[in-house]
């Protein structure tokens, strides 16, 4: 089943960001979503992921119990480590039995190339490195959705390359279906399947596009 | 050759700092005795050696130390209980509005009584050894309830929301992320309740009339006007005070050492 957002209405103080809104998420693809900085990107990954609640209409489709989200910035754990930080979205009872997930976090770890720094803290790490554990813990994450913020926008060219590189590498592995906003119109081609390009406020959507493998800019 | 300069030199700082420190308060207290040799009264200002023969003199008597256990247990009780529950009360204040509103006139009632009304109050209700614990508790409490609440409110909202998206339980949200953010703001209350509860207690043993008790033994140095004595037991006040100081700068230092603190990242 598809997520199908069916007449969402939005509103925050004197602006409209949705009116009457409707849009269909296919399963298993990755959805790029383009658009001017403040046009509503975001608010629409946060009504998706239930951090926020539309002012009518609805959502369908979503186990809010079963969404990764790769945020800007990498929100880890700054006083645990890399594999603690891993560990921390993993139930309680299922860490307590043992050895149960360290070896889905090594894979993990050694598939991201941070095989070595298991037991580092953030802080000790490079930018692009803390957000390869932000993907890392998302893929873990046992979840069909996966939201992604414009997670490639503070880093430097290469590190951006490698990333969407070990991005793509980890997604062909269980292609769960994928909602990805960001500005950067070549992060969007090198991903998605499908590209929509989002109006400024209230959001209409200006342009649908599907994208063959073959067009895929990698 | 540099290396070995560049080490020599790091070697000299604490030396340095020791030696800075030792003279400046060798200045004081040449500043003390100046003032002593001028009044010339060992009744209205001893000097300090005359200070420091009395505090050799106290030390000499079994009773110098059990007064000065005593006192310690009294600070350290009221001092460990407010943390405590300024912590657990603190969290959960932080955590639930409608808690929060309920403590707060509490709290701010307390913050906002003279310490000497809590003294007295609360000796109309207990036996008198007990009060310097309880008004110390009293007093302490809403420094570290405070601060609690106040490390909760300040907590990165981004990790919660983190939490909240990955479906994590309460318990775990509360553990890895409350109690880390709120460590920083616990110290700092612990810190204060230290520094607060020698004032208070030895204030409240001198009021309440709790024996024994270093708060006793000034009080009656003054009556009996040995005002030497009364110099040697601030001074021990004062030792006391530094050396629990520096103990738990020490202890908190040693257990920051594994937190892999802490800039967000």
């Amino acid at each position: 089943m598809s997520i199908i957002i069916k007449d969402l209405s939005k509103i925050y103080g004197e602006e409209t960001i949705f009116e009457d809104f409707n849009l269909v998420f296919e399963k298993h693809k990755i959805t790029g979503i383009l658009g001017p900085s403040g046009a509503g990107k975001t608010t629409l990954l946060n009504l998706c992921s239930g951090l926020d609640q539309p002012d009518r209409g609805t959502i369908e489709g979503i186990n809010f119990q079963s969404i990764s989200y790769i945020f800007q910035e990498p929100r880890l754990l700054p006083w645990r480590t890399v594999r603690e930080n891993l560990r921390f979205v993993f139930k309680e009872k299922a860490i307590k039995k043992p050895g149960s997930h360290e070896a889905d976090i090594d894979a993990m770890l050694e598939l991201v190339g941070l095989a070595t720094v298991g037991d580092y803290f953030p802080q000790e790490l490079s930018g692009g490195m803390r957000q390869r554990v932000s993907i890392a813990r998302a893929f873990l994450y046992p979840s069909e959705l996966l939201l992604m913020d414009e997670p490639f926008s503070s880093l430097d060219c290469s590190l951006k390359n490698r990333l969407i590189e070990d991005f793509s590498k980890i997604w062909e592995q269980d292609k769960r279906t994928v909602i990805f906003v960001s500005h950067n119109e070549d992060e969007i081609r090198r991903l998605a399947d499908v590209i929509l390009t989002f109006s400024d406020k209230p959001v209409q959507i200006l342009k649908k596009e599907r994208l063959s493998n073959n067009s895929k800019k990698m | 050759m540099k290396i070995s300069t560049f080490l020599e030199n790091k070697q000299d700082k604490p030396l340095k700092k020791i030696i800075g420190k030792i003279g400046v308060a060798l200045f004081w207290v040449l500043l003390w005795a100046l003032a002593a040799r001028w009044v010339d009264s060992p009744l209205v200002l001893p000097s300090p050696l005359k200070t420091l023969e009395g505090v050799i003199i106290l030390a000499g008597d079994f009773e110098f130390f059990v007064s000065i256990g005593v006192t310690l247990l009294r600070v350290f009780g009221g001092v460990f209980i407010s943390v405590l529950l300024g912590l657990v009360l603190g969290l959960a204040g932080g955590l639930n509005k409608p808690f929060y509103e309920i403590m707060n006139p509490f709290v701010s009632t307390i913050k906002s009584l003279p310490v000497v009304s809590v003294i007295i109050l609360i000796n109309l209700w207990i036996a008198s050894g007990l009060v310097p614990l309880v008004v110390t508790f009293l007093i302490c409490f809403p420094v570290t309830w405070t601060n609690v609440v106040q490390g909760v409110r300040a907590t990165d909202k981004k990790l919660l929301e983190m939490a909240k998206i990955y479906d994590v339980e309460q318990t775990r949200i509360i553990r890895d992320i409350y109690v880390p953010s709120i460590k920083p703001y616990a110290v700092s209350a612990l810190m204060n309740a230290i520094g607060l509860g020698w004032k208070v207690t030895v204030t409240a043993e001198v009021l309440a009339n709790a024996l024994p008790s270093i708060g006793m033994n000034l009080y009656y140095s003054k009556i009996y006007l040995e005002t030497d004595l009364l110099f040697s037991w601030t001074l021990v006040i004062v030792i006391c005070s530094l050396v629990i100081e520096k103990i738990t700068l020490y202890v908190i230092g040693n257990s920051r050492k594994g937190d892999g603190q802490c800039q967000l990242s």
